[in-house]
Order: C-alpha cells, then structure tokens, then sequence
C-alpha cells in the first residue's frame, strides 16, 4: 500500500469522505422527502432544487451556532463524543465496498465483518457516554436507554449477520457481497426481514426511538448539545443511517455488484449501490411512519423473547438448508 | 328529601330556575347536608364550588351533582374569621375546589389534607385574596413575598430511594404550563403531586368588569379549542336569570356549533395522543382531516376557531339555505374518515401496547374524583349533559351516549373517536330538521337581580357557569368550573403505580386543557 495520489484520491474523494459525506447528505435528504411524504407533508423544498440541500443547510447552520457547553458537565468526554462517534462510523465505513473494492484499497481481511460490527458498538457507546456526560437527568435517561436498548438488539444483529457470513462460508464483508450471485435477501428472505427489524432498533427509529422520546425525555442524550457539536451529534446519526443501511445492502443484497453495461465497472457498481442503499432508507423509513413508539420494557421483551430466539432459529434455519442454496452461491 | 331529614336545620329553600335547588344552611350543617345527598345516591359528586363576597360574609356555594341535576348548599362564613370544615374527605374529588376558593376567597378549609396553595403563585401576597370585591390588585411586584423552594419542586432531591422527577412547567410533553413532580422508585411512578395555575388570566374578576355581552367574548376566549360551550355556557344562565327563551332555530342552530366545537376538539386530541405515542403519521393525517371540520365552522359563522357566533339571546348570524349541503357534503366525508380511524385504533398493535392497560382509572374511582366528560365515560359512568339535563336541541335529537367500562388510556381515546361519529349524526339531524323562525330575540342589556347556572357537555366534559347579577349591566359574580379542573386531579390516581414512559401517554389521554383550568388570577395589569 504506498501512499500515491490515488490512494489519496480514493481515501478523501471517491469514495472515501467527501463522497460518504454526501452521499449521507442526500440519504437525509431522501429520507426526509419520504417521511414527509407519508405524512401528508410536502417536505424540504426551499434550499436547492426540491430542497436537496437543506441538510447540508442545517448542517452549516448548526456550524454557525453558539457552542454552549453546561457547567457540571464532564467535559472532555462531553466534547469529544460526537466528533468520535461521527469518525467511528465512517471509519467502519470505509471496509465496505462501495464502488466494487474498499475505500482503502486491499484492506478487506477475513473477519472484518465482525470488526466493522464492532466499531459500530463502539460508536454507539460514544453516544452514550456523549448523553452521559451531560450530567442532566434527561440526557442521563437517553444515555441508559440507549445502552439498555443496545443490550437487546446487538446479539440478535450479530446472529443474523452470521447468517450471510454462512451462506458466503466467509467473514469478510467483500467476499460476502461478491459472492452473492443471487442476493441472500432471496435465498434467506426471513433473515433479511429479521435484520431490518432490527435495525431499526440499531437506528433508534420506530417503532424503538425510545432512546430521544421527544414527549418523555425531550432530546434524550442530545438535549444539553448545541451549536458544532450537536452538528456533529446529528451528523454522526446521519452517517450511522447510511451505515446500516449499506450493512444490509452488503449482506443480503449482493453489495454493490451488478449487471455492468459497456465497461466501466466502477460507475456501474457506485450506481447499483446507491440504488439498493437507498431502497434500504426506504424501507426504514416506511417503517418508522407506520409505527408508534413502544416502551423501552416492551422493547427489550421483544428483543429477547422474539429476536434472540428467532435469530437463532433463523441460523438454524439456514443451516438446514444451506445444503440446496449451496449452489447458488459463487 | 333534604327537608325531611336536616328538618329546621334548613334556613331556606330556593328554586331560582326549574329544577335547580339551592339550600341555605348555617355554616357547619353543610357536611349533614351533604352526607344525606352522598347516601341518596352513590354516584354524587361536587360539581363546583363558588364563593361570592357578600361585604360582611362570604357566601360558599357547594353544587353537587345528583340524579342528573345540580342541588346547591349554600352557607355563609363570616369575612373577617372566614373559616369552614373541608368536606375533601367526605368527596376527595373535592381537594382542588376548596384549594381555589382558599386562594381566591381566604376561606380556610379545616380538615384539609393538603392546604397548600394552588392557584396563586408560592409569592404571592399572603392577605391578598383576588376574588374579594376590595382586593386591591396593583402594584403587585413589590408586595411579594419570599419564599424558599419546598422539597417536592426540587429536581432529583433524595427522599429515601424515591428520586423526585420534576415534569413541566416547560415540557415538550406539556403544551401548556402545568408542574407535576413525580416521586419515582426505578421507572415506576410511586407519588404525583399537582400545581396548576402558572397562566392565571384572572377571568372571573375581569368578568365582573365588563358588561353581560362583553363577557359573551371574554369567556369565549377562556378556552380556544371549546369556546362555544363556553359561549352557551355562559349564554345560557344569563338568559335564566333574564327568563328569555330562545326560538327553537337558535337552539338547532347552537346544537350544530357545539359539536362541530366536539368533533374538531377530540380529533385535535386524537392526533396529540399520536404524537405522544411516536407516533407522527397518525398525528399528521387526524390534523389534515381536521381541517374539513374547521372548513364547516367558517361556513357556519365565518370564523374557523372563535366562533363568536353564540349571543345571549340566541345567535349572531343565521345559516342560509344554500351552506347546507356544502356542509353535509364534508360531513360525509368525515364519516368516511372515522371509519378508517377507527379501524386503525382497533388493529395498529404499537399504539393498543402503549395505550391498553395504562392508566386505569376504576369506577369507583371516578365517581369518587368526581371525573366528567369522556374521561367518566371511559370508566362507566353514565353521565353526559346532554342527556342529564338537555339544553339546546339535544332533547329533540336522537343520539347515544358512549360508555366504555376498561377505564384505560385506550378506551378513553375509544369514547372520542365513537362520539365523533355520534356528533356527526346529530349535526346531519338537525341540519335535515332546522326549523324556521328567527335566530335571535333582542334582549335588554340590564339585567334583572337574581342569580343562576347551568351546564354544557363541553368536548371534556362538563362545564359548569354560575351567574349572579346585581341588577345593573354588570354582573356581581361569574364563576366557571372548566371540566380539566375536575379531570386533572385524576392524573395523580391514574399515574400512581405506572411506568415513566406512559405518564405523558395517559396524561394526554384526560385531555388536559390548561387554558382552561387557568382562568383566575392576574398577575399583571
């Protein structure tokens, strides 16, 4: 790996930051459009065409905005949490293929799917510790909601990774992806539907928001931010969005590849993977509408006593199966 | 019945209007009074009790609620020792009642469990009582008191292992400024204690300061969301005192505003439940749809939120022909609507978890807190004005009355979304049987001595106005009991023993209209 203008191009350009960051943009954006769309609502449309930018806009203004940090609070914890979680997820991002290979060139290993996993759990620790350190009995209620919540929803989110690391006979996310020839969101339909589901836990949106229960806790742990840091805050949200969303896209929707028309590989797979990212948004986001917010104990019920035992059935499931699929996968 | 047993003890029995008695009493007696009336019928409760200075004594009026109708006792305490046995522990329901006549009158209930201030600020001058006709309320900065933070308004202060959660006055929970401080153990609710009163507007004493058809406008304004049952509320015991009887039009015409106010309050309310739920779509479409019955008031009175349409004497603008079917046409697509909604109440499994089972309040426990409105009905309890004692049309139009026995959140939202239906077909009555005739009588604008009340099934409940006039174009004493200040004391009982998450679920679920509740004070001129 020599440090060369392409190496460099590929880790700050394309599509490495600048493109991750947009692209995280535009999710928002989509998202936004969508949700407002069913709700009855129109949606941003004042900043660019059809309101493209207003996420960029919020973010720029958010920049802009006094900086308050509380007395009592800790810190140094305080004011490094968002910029770390936001750095961690993009971070795990850069070991998903995007346009075909990882943003570091050669850098996938077997069992990055498991680090990539990991970073996420770190990250979400940070946004703990981001609400934790606020010292304010709100943020201090949405920092333990959001560990409680995790609790729940890791292991079963684990265990249905598993299933498509089986199927691939692999650990590293790039071989899993380039071996789904048909996408294990065909082959293991119940698999994929249980990973979303639990993603939206991941995510913290309906019908699992608990963790920034507007009405109950006002911002949960965000409620002390302000100014850079809440933009960071939000950013880092944003980001881990797209994240998720690129997770299932990698695990059960065959990544980024696809049929390729006159060459050009990469245009190709940067398009396919959009599209299938943002296919993924949608279904979040149609979740979150139809859904009202449970309770954080009705949550955890269902993440224990429904996901962790179907998940494992799903494993088994697969197991089980794994025999006729076999030859469907490369 | 009072007569056989309190014998002599009765100083006097008055019936101003048809069917209301009022009982005069020596102070001390009323208690008698009120246990015969609590033994006659289970199911009574306090409706209000109005206080009226007098000059040399102050006049403690106790309506209570039985067998449909309103029985006042009424006794007197002297001004200068103004002092009363509480009757909270014969009617629990009654702790916030005797609470405001303490703050506004300087009346002293003995026997009291829980004294402490309600209605006025922790500030505010100790021997200054708004209500008294002499209280002099200016300058009122400078004369306030010092007072130290008690421990339940402290956040998270240790008491034992209960940590004290202070909700409101700001809440993004709360749309209006109300405090609860819920004493907490883990996530379960253990204590609620209740302060109201953070938006005193003092109506009652600007009601004395105005003309009868001024008033007309002021209370209207006591509540945005339910002004024209204030409006009929208040309508209503002035044309008792003045004896007007207002043509059937006027009735019809009445009838078809106040469930209109009906239908846009609770849909209003059912979208606001969504919200506290996390659940925005819902909250999105119930406000969209909202609109079409905003719509109907414009083509009714050419407003969309105050009405102003109700006057003493009937009503201010007549409806033409040719609005009927305009209206009729958005009734019927409302009904639509409701069908769905309803269909979604009944299946959405998210919100049946979050509202089924949450915040019970019993029967027995209604009737004790003396609840009104949706909230009782939720819990069984047969009672609605409209039925009770009919006013407007409602004794020509045929409706049911909805009762629900679960007493939970969800049922109480379930009363709302069957009584949208009913209203709607009340309005398709009478708009189908509108009579002829005029829409108003011209009446004077002096008022002749006497005194009244009445009550109007507002979109939470009862409504009750008391009226008094002096004979001149001002009224000596305008009280109302708004049914948020009955309902609310039923959070602390529905609260108790629940889990943190559901406080705002089941609270929203009374639908608390603090605008209402506050109506008293000024503070500031």
């Amino acid at each position: 790996m020599s440090l060369d203008s392409a190496y460099i191009f590929r880790v700050l350009i394309f599509p490495g930051f600048t493109f991750i960051l947009l692209f995280t943009f535009f999710c928002d954006w989509v998202e936004r459009k969508i949700e407002a769309r069913m709700q009855n609502r129109i949606g941003p449309t004042y900043t660019g065409p059809a309101g493209i930018l207003q996420p960029f806009a919020d973010f720029v203004k958010l920049l802009t905005k006094e900086d308050i940090v509380p007395r009592g609070t800790k810190s140094v914890v305080f004011r490094f949490a968002p910029i770390l979680s936001f750095s961690i997820f993009v971070f795990a991002l850069f070991f998903l293929p995007i346009d075909g290979a990882n943003v570091i060139p050669h850098s996938s290993f077997d069992g990055d799917l498991i680090f990539v996993l990991a970073l996420v759990t770190v990250a979400n620790f940070f946004l703990f510790l981001s609400g934790w350190s606020s010292t304010d009995p709100y943020s201090a209620i949405g920092a333990t909601r959001v560990l409680t919540q995790f609790l729940g929803y890791d292991i079963p989110l684990f265990i249905f990774a598993l299933t498509s690391a089986f199927l691939a006979n692999d650990l590293s996310i790039s071989t899993i992806a380039a071996s789904q020839n048909v996408p294990f969101a065909l082959l293991v339909p119940w698999a994929f539907v249980l990973f979303t589901i639990t993603l939206q836990a991941e995510l913290e949106k309906d019908p699992f928001d608990v963790p920034h229960a507007e009405t109950e806790i006002v911002a949960g742990y965000e409620t002390e931010y302000s100014g850079r840091r809440l933009a960071f805050l939000k950013l880092a949200k944003d980001v881990q969005i797209v994240l998720g969303a690129v997770i299932v896209v990698e695990l059960f929707l065959s990544g980024p590849y696809g049929p390729v028309f006159l060459g050009l590989p990469a245009f190709w797979y940067t398009l396919w993977f959009i599209l299938k990212v943002l296919f993924v948004v949608m279904i979040t986001e149609y979740l979150t509408c139809i859904f009202a917010r449970l309770r954080i104990d009705q949550v955890l019920v269902i993440n224990w006593r429904m996901l962790i035992p179907l998940s494992i059935l799903s494993l088994v499931a697969t197991v089980a199966v794994a025999f006729w699929l076999n030859p469907l996968v490369v | 019945m009072l007569s056989d047993k309190l014998g002599e003890k009765i100083l006097q029995i008055q019936t101003p209007q048809s069917g209301k008695v009022f009982v005069q009493v020596n102070a001390g007696v009323h208690r008698d009074a009120l246990r015969i009336l609590l033994d006659k019928d289970e199911s009574a409760g306090i409706s209000a009790i109005t206080g009226v200075d007098l000059g040399e004594t102050i006049e403690l009026m106790y309506h209570v609620r039985t067998h449909g109708t309103i029985v006042t006792i009424r006794t007197e305490v002297p001004r200068e020792d103004a002092r009363i046995e509480s009757i909270a522990d014969l009617i629990p329901g009654t702790d916030f009642h005797e609470r405001e006549v303490a703050d506004l009158f300087g009346v002293t209930f003995e026997g009291h469990p829980n004294p402490r201030r309600l209605i006025l600020s922790d500030n505010w001058p100790k021997n200054l009582f708004p209500l008294r006709k002499d209280a002099e309320i200016t300058n009122i900065e400078n004369k306030a008191e010092t007072v130290t933070i008690s421990d339940v308004d402290k956040q998270s202060s240790d008491v034992g292992t209960l940590i004290n959660v202070i909700v409101g006055p700001q809440h993004p929970a709360l749309i209006e400024p109300e405090k609860f401080s819920l004493k907490v153990d883990g996530e379960v609710v253990k204590e609620v204690d209740l302060r109201i009163g953070y938006v005193h507007r003092g109506v009652e004493k600007a009601a004395e300061k105005r003309t009868y058809l001024q008033d007309v406008y002021l209370v209207e304004r006591i509540c945005g969301i339910c002004n024209a049952a204030h409006a009929t509320g208040f309508c209503q015991t002035v044309e008792a005192v003045m004896g007007t009887k207002v043509s059937p039009r006027a009735e019809y015409l009445r009838t078809i505003i106040l469930e209109l106010n009906r239908i846009q309050s609770h849909m209003l309310l059912l979208g606001h439940a969504g919200l506290e739920a996390g659940y925005e779509s819902f909250f999105q479409y119930m406000w969209r749809d909202r609109e079409l019955v905003m719509d109907m008031m414009e083509l009714l009175t050419g407003n969309r939120v105050i009405a102003s349409f109700i006057t003493i004497g009937g009503v201010r603008r007549d409806l033409r022909e040719e609005k009927i079917p305009k209206i009729k046409a958005k009734l019927a697509a409302l009904k639509e609507k409701m069908v769905f909604y309803k269909h979604l109440f009944e299946r959405d499994p998210t919100l049946r978890m979050r509202t089924e089972n949450i915040g019970v309040l019993s029967k027995s426990d209604a009737l004790k807190l003396c609840v009104v409105g949706p909230v009782a009905r939720g819990s069984d309890v047969k009672m609605d004005v409209r039925k009770d004692e009919p006013y407007a049309a409602y004794s020509e139009i045929p409706f049911k009355m909805i009762t629900y026995s679960e007493g939970d959140s969800w049922v109480r939202l379930m009363v709302r979304l069957d009584e949208i239906s009913e209203s709607i077909d009340i309005i398709n009555f009478a708009l189908d049987n509108l009579p002829g005739g005029p829409y108003r009588v011209r009446v004077p604008r002096i008022v002749p001595t006497g005194e009244a009340l009445s009550c109007v099934e507002a979109p939470r409940g009862e409504l009750f106005y008391y009226v008094k006039s002096n004979g001149t174009a001002y009224p000596e004493r305008v009280k109302v009991r708004t049914p948020t200040f009955s309902n609310i004391l039923s959070f602390a009982q529905i609260a108790k023993g629940g889990n943190v998450a559901d406080v705002p679920v089941s609270f929203i679920s009374l639908d608390p209209c603090f605008a209402c509740t506050d109506r008293i004070t000024r503070l500031k001129k």
